[in-house]
């Protein structure tokens, strides 16, 4: 069951620095071979700075941080009953190649639910706000976590 | 990529151009967990996952099934007009499976000094399972300036 106390809890931050061969890699593996990700020139003439990242990318700093077994750990969450059932982004500014983002993770809310079946879950959401070298917020991602009980 | 596209040419109820992934194989399992740090072995080792229950083996990463869903809407929307983009999981995908990921523009506001288009995202399987629903919403450039 996860533990209520820690509702509003920060965690240490994620630093990631944001390599050119990790976008390219991210669009590789889900097959998006839509240039902007590995074609600085491609790029800059569709009216970006630099090669952006794929509307997921933020996972990676997430799960290279390993991050998220740390918290659901703190959390006192059973690991072998965990479902990932939501994710979710807000984008605020472009992630470039050569960037540095730091994550703040922070538990947002644990809430029970009983499940059609009469199954008690706990519904748990956590935050990572991401800023960037020169201080400007660049994202939001949001992991919704449900633990069956 | 598509020509640009005005907020003014879109209209409520519009049909994103659908995209069909796959087959899935389990090689990109192993590809996009090198890619993403994910490296839960439900994922890649078919012993491992049949020892949590699994019986027919590896499962799809949920991550990568969003990646999916993510090609879609920027294959439609250029990348730097999107603005949020939310998924709910509400299946298991596994190799083998073509996902195939349709949506629907449901509303069209102004936010400040963007307009903004607020679409709906499915991605179903061969077999029309639901893996995914989800929104998000695009900051489209005018016509009016």
């Amino acid at each position: 069951m996860a533990d209520r106390s820690k509702v509003g809890k920060e965690y240490d931050p994620i630093v990631w620095e944001v390599e050119r061969c990790k976008i390219r890699e991210m669009a590789q593996a889900i097959g998006d071979f839509n240039p902007i990700y590995v074609d600085r020139e491609a790029a800059r003439k569709a009216g970006y700075r630099d090669t952006p990242v794929p509307p997921t990318f933020l996972t990676m700093p997430m799960m290279w941080s390993s991050s998220m077994p740390m918290l659901i750990n703190d959390l006192k969450i059973n690991f072998f009953m965990v479902l990932h059932g939501e994710e979710g982004y807000e984008y605020y500014k472009d992630i470039y190649p050569g960037d540095i983002i730091t994550g703040v993770p922070r538990v947002v809310s644990v809430e029970e639910k009983v499940s059609k079946a009469g199954k008690k879950m706990d519904m748990v959401t956590i935050e990572i706000l991401y800023t960037n070298q020169n201080g400007e917020q660049v994202a939001k991602a949001r992991t919704l976590l449900v633990e069956r009980r | 990529m598509s020509a640009q596209l005005f907020f003014e040419d879109v209209n409520v109820g519009d049909l994103l151009p659908a995209l069909s992934k796959g087959p899935l194989m389990k090689l990109q399992h192993v590809l996009y967990a090198g890619a993403s740090g994910d490296f839960n072995p439900l994922h890649t080792d078919d012993d491992f996952a049949r020892s949590v229950g699994m019986k027919d083996g590896v499962i799809t990463h949920g991550m990568l099934v969003m990646g999916f869903v993510g090609q879609a809407i920027t294959d439609w929307v250029p990348r730097k007009c999107l603005r949020d983009f939310n998924v709910r999981f509400s299946g298991m995908t596994r190799p083998g499976n073509t996902i195939t990921i349709t949506g629907t523009v449901k509303d069209k506001v102004a936010k400040g000094e963007e307009h903004i288009v607020v679409c709906e995202v499915v991605a179903r399987d061969e077999a029309g399972d639901v893996k995914i629903t989800g929104s998000f919403s695009a900051a489209l450039p005018s016509r009016h300036g």
